[in-house]
């Protein structure tokens, strides 16, 4: 590497340096501090995370997130592979540019107030009951429920999902679907044996988006899920509250950003490994 | 002809408001060796897919072993296709691609695997079935699709330009792999092609297409000495092509009269094509030979193609041996004369 490419690359390097990995140093280093009378102390000690390393309900928490998470990743997979199948292959250019752009839309407008508007439809009296109602049915819970949880991290990630996927629908090489088609493969079975094979990088990206925005998210499981039980994010900050205990809130941050490097890897190793088995 | 495999009659391709094919009539006969040969755009894939069933023709049909296929979707219709952009597999290796149709006819694993093989042998590549696709040279994927192709011992074989992307040396062997598989296996090869050279060398019988229509069917010697049209003497070797009037029995052009055969009553418009292997060439004058001076020379090893221009601006083509060059001394500006036997002059009734 010459001397130029290091002056190319100091922008980014210092960008890196001072937005991530400082704070993220910071982060590891407090998660070793002490508080004595609502106070920080710089110290080294491992009982932060001793201590929450032993508690069932951090566990409890951590398991559920993951769960919360997944499901939602899982979910928002599966609903949005027909809507970004339906953009790629089956509606011109034009129009797939225009739905493109629509689904950029929710991002303009606060993530809050799309969750709240939530409420009015998933309330004991909300929309949905009073539709259900009219027919005999009902009314359920669906606030302060997983159920709500799931639809609060839908709605953050959905639309993100369905444009990535199409992304990467739109740039399969049709001339390989033609060909599997033309050596015997009925239009199903072409879906499963080269459409995906062949999106795969797209579909794990846009999967791994999804569990990654999910699984950072406060306000769906705080404000829909009713943070009963509370996911790692509601456990951070219900920490800071309780005695300033911002060095134990470190050890979950911490927990979180392992899991997600952890996660991310492997994710991005089964996007890019070449071959898949047959 | 034996009994046609492939019958395509009355067929139009229209796309939106362009017609790609016109009214193509066509019959290939069971174990032929078919080429498909016109300038870029002729529709020439277009057919070729349209018998693949990847294009619905807009009117006439398409009969394989005298079943209508119009309505037979790609995948019930076993006439696998070799693209000209190969279009394997790259989540799968050389092995898994060639497995692939079997796979979709559930044939079983070992059965499966030990028929790839065999065809990875077959075409010498047996050392790469693990390999990734894309770690394979270019000769070497040609054979991962030809075998992808044959494996399921199809009736026909659709080739679109698959020799396009090679290397000089590696066409040359690769049309030997093709030609002699297709006598092996006695199936039908359909071949299309803009090259000119793998047309002649390989088929039975060539399809001179031009700008969505057929111009002419016939086999290689056919074509090459007796075109059937302008477009063809233009398109296929390098021919002299003289306009002029009949007179009988002999055409007068702008160089001269020339005896010839063939020709339409007196007094009526025909062309005169004259092959340039078939002109002779010489420095010193002859009887009735055309004095012409050269332009220039294009060497492609064994022949040299020398353009002269006659008197009156004429261009003239004569390809003579490398050999014999020696005693023609050229250089820009030579003056040579140049003439041929009167049989060697084929003639066009349309001009
Ligand atoms: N799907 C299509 N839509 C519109 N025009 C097409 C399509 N496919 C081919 N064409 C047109 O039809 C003509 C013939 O194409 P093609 O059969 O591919 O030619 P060739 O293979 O002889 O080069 C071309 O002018 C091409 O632009
Ligand atoms: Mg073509």
């Amino acid at each position: 590497m010459n001397r130029f490419a290091l002056v190319f690359r100091l922008p980014i390097i210092v960008w890196q340096g001072l937005f991530f990995l400082g704070p993220l140093f910071f982060m590891i280093v407090m998660s070793f501090f002490l508080v004595k009378n609502y106070r920080m102390e710089e110290a080294f000690e491992l009982k932060n995370w001793a201590r929450m390393l032993t508690r069932g309900y951090v566990w409890d928490s951590y398991w559920y997130t993951l769960g919360m998470a997944g499901s939602a990743t899982l979910v928002a997979t599966l609903v949005a592979f027909p809507a970004a199948y339906a953009l790629a292959f089956r509606v011109s250019a034009e129009v797939r540019r225009w739905a493109i752009f629509l689904l950029i839309i929710p991002f303009f407008t606060s993530y809050l107030v799309r969750t709240f508007s939530w409420y009015v439809i998933l309330a004991g009296s909300g929309v949905i009951n009073a539709g259900l109602g009219t027919v005999g049915f009902g009314p359920y819970t669906m606030l302060n429920t997983p159920f709500g949880t799931v639809v609060g991290y839908l709605t953050l990630t959905l639309p993100l999902v369905v444009i990535l996927q199409t992304v990467a629908l739109a740039n399969i090489d049709q001339n390989l679907v033609q060909a599997a088609r033309n050596l015997g493969c009925s239009p199903p079975r072409t879906l499963i044996s080269v459409v995906v094979p062949l999106a795969k990088t797209g579909l794990i990206i846009a999967a791994l988006f999804c569990f990654i925005l999910s699984f950072g998210d406060f306000v769906a499981p705080y404000y829909l899920g009713g943070s009963k039980p509370p996911t790692l994010p509601i456990l951070i900050i219900d920490t800071t509250k309780s005695g300033q205990q911002w060095p134990r809130a470190a050890v979950v941050a911490v927990m979180m950003m392992l899991t997600l490097f952890a996660i991310a890897a492997t994710a991005i190793w089964l996007a890019y490994r070449r071959r898949i088995a047959s | 002809m034996k009994d046609p495999l492939v019958v395509l009659s009355g067929v139009v391709k229209r796309f939106g408001t362009f017609t790609a094919v016109h009214r193509l009539d066509l019959e290939i006969a069971q174990g032929e060796f078919i080429a498909i040969m016109g300038p870029s755009g002729c529709g020439k894939t277009t057919t070729l897919r349209m018998i693949a069933g990847l294009e619905t023709p807009s009117e006439g049909e398409v009969r394989i072993s005298g079943q209508v296929m119009n309505d037979v979707p790609v995948h019930e219709r076993d006439t696998p296709l070799v693209w000209q952009s190969l279009a394997l597999f790259p989540f799968l290796n050389a092995r898994e691609n060639v497995e692939f149709g079997l796979r979709m006819r559930g044939v079983d694993t070992v059965e499966r695997r030990r028929r790839a093989m065999e065809w990875l042998e077959r075409l010498d590549i047996g050392a790469f079935a693990e390999r990734s696709v894309d770690t394979l040279s270019g000769g070497q994927r040609q054979r991962v699709a030809l075998a992808r192709s044959l494996v399921t011992e199809p009736r026909i074989l659709l080739l679109d330009e698959p020799l396009s992307a090679l290397d000089a040396h590696l066409v040359i062997r690769m049309q030997g792999v093709l030609t002699r598989l297709q006598r092996e296996l006695g199936i039908t090869f359909v071949h299309v092609t803009h090259s000119q050279s793998e047309a002649l060398a390989m088929a039975d019988r060539i399809v001179i297409m031009s700008e969505g229509r057929v111009v002419q069917i016939g086999r290689p010697r056919e074509i090459y000495r007796t075109p059937g049209n302008r477009f063809v003497a233009e398109f296929v070797g390098r021919n002299n092509i003289l306009s002029g009037i009949s007179r009988g029995d002999a055409i007068e052009t702008a160089l001269g009269t020339f005896p010839a055969a063939g020709l339409p009553a007196p007094g009526r418009p025909a062309t005169l094509v004259i092959a340039a292997d078939l002109v002779e060439i010489s420095q010193a004058p002859r009887d009735g030979a055309i004095p012409c001076s050269l332009i220039s020379e294009e060497f492609v090893g064994a022949t040299v193609t020398l353009f002269l221009e006659a008197a009156d601006g004429t261009e003239l083509k004569v390809q003579v041996p490398e050999r014999a060059l020696g005693e023609l001394n050229q250089h820009a500006g030579s003056r040579y004369h140049l003439s041929w036997p009167a049989d060697a002059g084929h003639v066009l009734t349309e001009t």
